[in-house]
């Protein structure tokens, strides 16, 4: 789909790339500043400057040596940049048709009903006639999102679209994200810092240092890597988990299923039965156990077979299948742990994970808290 | 009023709108291209465009004189035809163009600086050309400033005397504007036409910058998007 293979000056140090990525949501993981910026621009043709080459859907955009330079209209990009970018001067509406009616003269059938099916999917159906002044930050990155889809591209690019936002607005719109790539048919390039982010969105993931690629794969393997987790900004491994959402409790938690019959008891949260969630788990917060223990205060004790142990800096990552399996969870632990409980491949281990230490991340349009930060 | 007022008055309006019309385009074209590109000899070409701005209006007047003289680069002789611009409300547009051009290219430099170029880069990723992006995102954006900057401009030729008076002259009824009907009647002892003039001429000022007031002050939020 994308084979990107460029240099480009950039002012602290080289960007230098060759990639190909041909799954449908890639992810571009590293440190700010690593270039990820760059290389999207790179990509989109915002920057004149690259040499070498970049081929996408079987035409060249980029071909520095053939003087080749497809202008960034002609490449059917959607992007989405960490502040949103809305048209100050259009109300919401514009904004949609800014890029649904340029295109409209090249695709045929760009039509009212997707504008309609794309706000639906954003839960921004409300906002058509609002000035985008008035708008709060999660709804301009959703209408950011949405003017992106409208525009009837081939390829999206999302440069760090939850970057700018706070924290619990972020855990309210990473669901959308994930929704936007279940619902349309679209390869996705999607740039972050978080390796939270990457984790609930890319098939796989492409991790930047100081310009230069150093690692790609699947991302729960590549970003349980030590080197690379130490790149991220906590410096530590966060488990994320897609999980079916069981019957809402009127108590202070509430059940998921992680795989058939793995359930995981996590903290209460607004979301219709059977709706898929994300649920991160630190793996600072996941204890071990050879043995069933019992009368414990944390609400899982989730039987597990050891995969493989990891060095990570000083600690051990233990990463384990829980039973009956389909699904993976990371605990970091002691090298002294490692060797008290003689951890290694196939053993049989209980993985405990307190309530309170999961997050739970379901879709959910702005509640009442989130005044209008602009 | 007097006829000669009112004469006076349609007259420096006239010259004043026509100007803007010619000053506008050039005007714009130069200061998008000022504000967006670096290219050899922008801060000369820079400093050339405010040559207006500092030299006494009369050697304007007079280097546009020798353009426009019989035996100039532009004049009757050379070309063969007669442009007609000495002693006609032409010469006296040409003036007032020329001293307005070097603000409104300053003012509408200063605006495209202000238009987010990322707003631009967005606009031609949503499959608009570099002409379109201009015309569809840039101009709206940049709307407010670049009226403000016609009016900053319209007041300067208004004003203008030095130049028009060197070439158009100041012929009652035919080239005679508020400002050098002004010099006029004081020269000639008509008090009370210098004092109707003047308030004519403040009255003028006035609306132009209430106007160019509201349009600045109620500008639109930028830069967030």
């Amino acid at each position: 789909m994308l084979r990107v293979d460029v240099q480009l000056e950039l002012s602290s140090f080289p960007l230098e790339v060759a990639v190909l990525a041909d799954r449908r949501v890639t992810g571009i993981f590293g440190p700010s500043g690593a270039g990820k910026t760059s290389l999207l621009e790179v990509v989109i043709g915002l920057r004149r400057d690259a040499r070498g080459s970049v081929e996408a859907f079987g035409s060249t955009w980029l071909d520095s040596a053939g003087s080749i330079f497809v202008p960034p209209e002609e490449r059917g990009i959607g992007y989405v940049p960490q502040e949103g970018l809305l048209f100050p001067h259009l109300d919401v509406r514009g904004n949609l048709l800014a890029g649904a009616r340029s295109r409209a003269r090249r695709v045929a059938g760009a039509d009212a009903a997707e504008l309609t099916r794309v706000c639906a999917l954003l839960e921004i159906d409300t906002l058509l006639d609002r000035p985008v002044s008035t708008l709060s930050a999660g709804q301009r990155q959703r209408v950011a999102l949405a003017r992106a889809v409208c525009s009837r591209p081939r390829l999206l690019v999302l440069d760090e679209p939850l970057a700018s936002l706070e924290l619990p607005l972020r855990r309210r719109i990473l669901p959308f994200l994930r929704r936007l790539r279940d619902e349309l048919d679209l390869p996705i390039l999607y740039v972050s810092h978080e390796p939270l982010e990457i984790q609930a969105l890319a098939d796989e993931v492409i991790v930047l240092r100081q310009g230069r690629v150093v690692a790609q794969g699947p991302p729960a393997r590549v970003l349980a890597d030590p080197e690379v987790f130490a790149l991220s900004p906590d410096e530590e491994y966060e488990n994320v988990l897609a999980a079916v959402a069981g019957e809402a409790e009127d108590g202070e938690g509430r059940a998921v299923e992680l795989a058939p019959g793995v359930r995981l008891r996590v903290p209460a949260f607004a979301g219709a039965t059977g709706s898929t969630v994300l649920v991160s788990i630190p793996a600072q917060q996941v204890l071990l156990a050879v043995e069933s223990p019992r009368s414990l205060s944390a609400q899982n004790v989730l039987p597990a077979v050891v995969r493989d142990v990891r060095p990570a800096g000083a600690l051990r990552l233990v990463a384990s299948e829980l039973r009956p399996g389909g699904a993976e969870l990371v605990a970091e632990v002691t090298p002294r742990a490692c060797v008290d409980l003689d951890l290694r491949a196939g053993r049989e281990v209980f993985m405990i994970v307190k309530q309170t230490g999961c997050r739970v991340y379901a879709p959910s349009s702005d509640a009442p808290s989130s005044a209008p930060m602009s | 009023m007097s006829h000669e007022v009112v004469a006076a008055l349609e007259l420096s309006l006239l010259v004043a709108a026509v100007s803007i019309v010619v000053v506008g385009p050039p005007a714009i074209a130069l200061g998008y291209v000022m504000a967006r590109h670096a290219f050899p000899g922008r801060d000369l070409l820079a400093a050339l465009l405010g040559l207006p701005l500092v030299l006494p209006p009369t050697a304007i007047g007079l280097l546009l004189l020798r353009l426009f003289g019989a035996r100039g680069p532009l004049g009757r002789d050379t070309l063969g035809i007669d442009l007609g611009f000495l002693l006609t409300w032409r010469g006296a547009v040409a003036a007032c163009s020329v001293m307005a051009l070097p603000l409104v290219v300053r003012t509408a430099r200063v605006t495209f600086e202000g238009v987010d170029p990322r707003l631009e880069a967005m606009a031609r990723t949503l499959g608009h050309g570099a002409v379109a992006t201009f015309g569809l995102f840039t101009l709206p954006l940049a709307a407010r400033g670049l009226v403000a900057a016609a009016i900053l401009g319209f007041t300067r030729a208004v004003g203008e005397f030095g130049a028009t008076v060197m070439v158009a002259g100041n012929i009652p009824g035919r080239t005679r504007t508020l400002a050098s009907g002004i010099y006029a009647a004081q020269q000639a002892g008509r008090e009370r036409e210098a004092t109707v003039l003047v308030v004519v001429a403040i009255a003028v000022g006035l609306v132009a910058i209430f106007a160019s007031e509201r349009l600045t002050r109620s500008a639109p939020r930028r830069g967030r998007g």
